[in-house]
């Protein structure tokens, strides 16, 4: 087995509320080796995007340890995170959250910018990425102006487009129709398997866990289940 | 990077960028217009003071104190050789004070007497009505200012008696003549002052070639025996005046600084609002990669962006202000006028120097950078999962 891109090792996560906080997550135990493309799904409120945004190193741990990418993040300081963001993880909102003000290639641009990219450099990446989500022609238009399913394929372009290590996707195909959703789930496919990027979605679609080479499932911010499926 | 991101953001947000940079070069045009109206002013006084006054520099008798003019008998020398051979080549004019009195229409009215080569080019005054005609039953010709003509009732032609005391303080008495209302701009030159002939008013004063004021044309001239007298630059003479200018400077900025004031809550209050609209796009931002820092960095720059481009639609905008009032210039309200400063009798031509536009525009900036950034502490607050979820 390759070696884990993710590592956690009795994670818990307490959000601070009236009531002595809630527990969100606790005694998770989880590995994820690198190139997976695997789903966690589970009820509403079972923690999902709870594990997604601790993973991405946007939010801190309660308890436990996790390892990302070779980092522990409880170590890691802001800037430190920040780059590790900003160079190996990939992340897809269920929101979109698209830059308004932006134009669509710019939105996609946005992370190459950050990462310092020549602009020659940026505007292939840029083009690559929109012709996968199949998104070219709408390059100059806003997010308003855009359709729920094609805000999203730009939120997952904006996502792709530095070839992460590592792809956090929240609800990717909430808003999207079968088709969409089966040509952006081939893409992504795809690319995992030509990079060797690791997916790790939250979802409750069937399209997308039927997908998955492998599905983790929680209840109550528990591991309940995980399955391993062959032939894929 | 940070920059381009800056540049996006405020032309992505339209005309309410667009109004925040009209309120800002609004203030611009305003502060730049009357900085220069005042730099302007302080350029035409000072050009007239020394066409009128004091020339490039004057030498002052070292005893003289202009507010005490029972000195002034005392307050004069001798013109010193050197000084006497370019007053001669006439690179110099001398000029003598005395204290004394007029009645014009029976009133008591103390004046300074000023006397003055009927021959002299140096300075503006008329001083060819000064030149004694008749040198037998004497009448003194003298010269006087609008001003002062309009306080005591006198007119061109009008003959009255002018009494002083000799340096001996024996008490004289001539007849003068006005043979000349001046109009001139300075006003030190106008109030009060009586202008006669240097060689009478010595003879009148039993003295001889004495000076209180030796004024030079230029001032490489500077003579190296000056005995009595020190020379005094043009810049101090102009001090008063530009200390007089200051104060109007002073009360003119004031409305300014308000309105700077009320530039710099709009921004901070767009910023505000920005900040709390835009948190999930911050959200986004922090999980794209960047820090808190740069975004703080990118919403200061943001504000300061306003200044820069409000500085562009200035140099737009004003552009036909700031050159209508260059040169044809601005004629200060009368009651100014009546101000004993120079400068305000001839339309004053606004002077915009580099200086002063790259002082007002970095003052702007600072303000619009402080307004930008001390919304910021918000976001340095924010966790980056609740504003991604759009909570603050
Ligand atoms: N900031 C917070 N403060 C308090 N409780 C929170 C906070 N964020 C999430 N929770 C709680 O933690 C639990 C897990 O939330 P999470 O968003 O991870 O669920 P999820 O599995 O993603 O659900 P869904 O499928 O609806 O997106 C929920 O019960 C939620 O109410
Ligand atoms: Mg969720």
């Amino acid at each position: 087995m390759t070696e884990s891109l993710v590592k956690i090792r009795n994670l818990s996560k307490l959000y601070p509320t009236g009531g002595g906080g809630f527990l969100a997550l606790s005694e998770l135990d989880l590995d994820i080796p690198s190139g997976a493309f695997m789903g966690l799904v589970g009820p509403s409120g079972s923690g999902k995007t709870t594990l997604l945004n601790i993973i991405g190193t946007l939010d801190n741990q309660s308890g436990g340890e996790i390892e990302v990418l070779g980092h522990k993040v409880s170590t890691l300081d802001a800037k430190e995170s920040a780059a590790l963001r900003a160079e190996k993880i990939g992340f897809i909102f269920q929101s979109y959250n698209l830059l308004p003000v932006y134009t669509v290639y710019e939105n996609v641009e946005l992370p190459l910018l950050l990462l310092k990219m020549p602009k020659a450099q940026r505007h292939e990446a840029v083009m690559q990425a929109l012709t996968w989500v199949g998104i070219t022609d709408k390059r100059k238009s806003r997010p308003n102006q855009l359709s729920g399913g094609e805000g999203q394929r730009v939120s997952i372009a904006r996502a792709m487009v530095k070839l992460p290590q590592l792809v956090l996707a929240d609800e990717p195909t909430a808003n999207l129709d079968t088709e969409n959703s089966l040509n952006i789930l081939d893409t992504m496919l795809q690319i995992n398997k030509d990079t060797g990027t690791t997916f790790i979605f939250a979802t409750h679609d069937q399209k997308v866990i039927d997908y998955m080479q492998r599905v983790v499932t929680l209840i109550d911010g528990k591991k309940a289940k995980d399955d391993l499926k062959t032939g894929s | 990077m940070i920059l381009k991101l800056a540049v996006r953001n405020i032309i992505g947000n339209g005309w309410r960028s667009l109004v925040n940079v009209l309120i800002l070069s609004i203030v611009l045009i305003g502060m730049v217009w009357m900085q220069g109206l005042f730099d302007g002013w302080s350029r035409t006084a000072r050009r007239q003071m020394q066409e009128w006054e004091f020339g490039d520099g004057h030498y002052e008798h070292k005893d003289f104190d202009k507010y005490d003019s029972f000195t002034w008998d005392k307050s004069n020398s001798k013109i010193p050789a050197e000084l006497q051979s370019l007053i001669e080549q006439g690179k110099a004019v001398p000029i003598l004070i005395s204290a004394g009195v007029i009645y014009p229409q029976g009133r008591l009215t103390p004046i300074t007497i000023k006397g003055i080569p009927h021959d002299q080019e140096i300075l503006e005054i008329p001083t060819e009505y000064l030149r004694v005609e008749d040198q037998t039953g004497i009448i003194l010709p003298a010269v006087i200012g609008t001003r002062m003509a309009r306080s005591t009732h006198l007119e061109e032609g009008d003959i009255l008696t002018m009494r002083w005391k000799d340096i001996h303080g024996a008490y004289n008495a001539y007849d003068i003549q006005i043979t000349k209302i001046m109009d001139t701009p300075v006003p030190p030159v106008d109030d009060s002052q009586v202008w006669v002939d240097f060689t009478h008013l010595n003879e009148a004063k039993a003295l001889q070639n004495s000076a209180t004021h030796i004024v030079l044309k230029d001032d490489s001239d500077i003579v190296k025996n000056e005995q009595d007298f020190r020379f005094i630059t043009i810049d101090e003479s102009m001090q008063g005046t530009d200390a007089l200018i200051d104060v109007k400077r002073l009360s003119g900025n004031l409305l300014f600084a308000l309105l700077l004031f009320l530039a710099m809550i709009a921004i901070f209050d767009t910023q505000i609002l920005a900040i709390f609209k835009r948190r999930r796009e911050i959200g986004t931002m922090i999980a794209l990669g960047m820090t808190k820092r740069q975004i703080v960095k990118l919403f200061t720059i943001e504000g300061c962006l306003y200044s820069v481009f409000a500085a562009v639609a200035t140099s737009i905008l004003g552009l036909p202000l700031f050159i209508y009032f260059g040169v044809s210039g601005y004629k200060i309200p009368q009651e100014m006028s009546n101000l004993s400063i120079a400068g305000t009798a001839e339309p004053i031509k606004c002077y915009y120097s580099p200086s002063m536009l790259l002082s007002t525009f970095i003052l702007v900036l600072l303000i619009t950078a402080l307004a930008s950034w001390m919304p910021t502490y918000r976001i340095a607050r924010m966790k980056a999962t609740d504003a991604l979820l759009g909570k603050v």
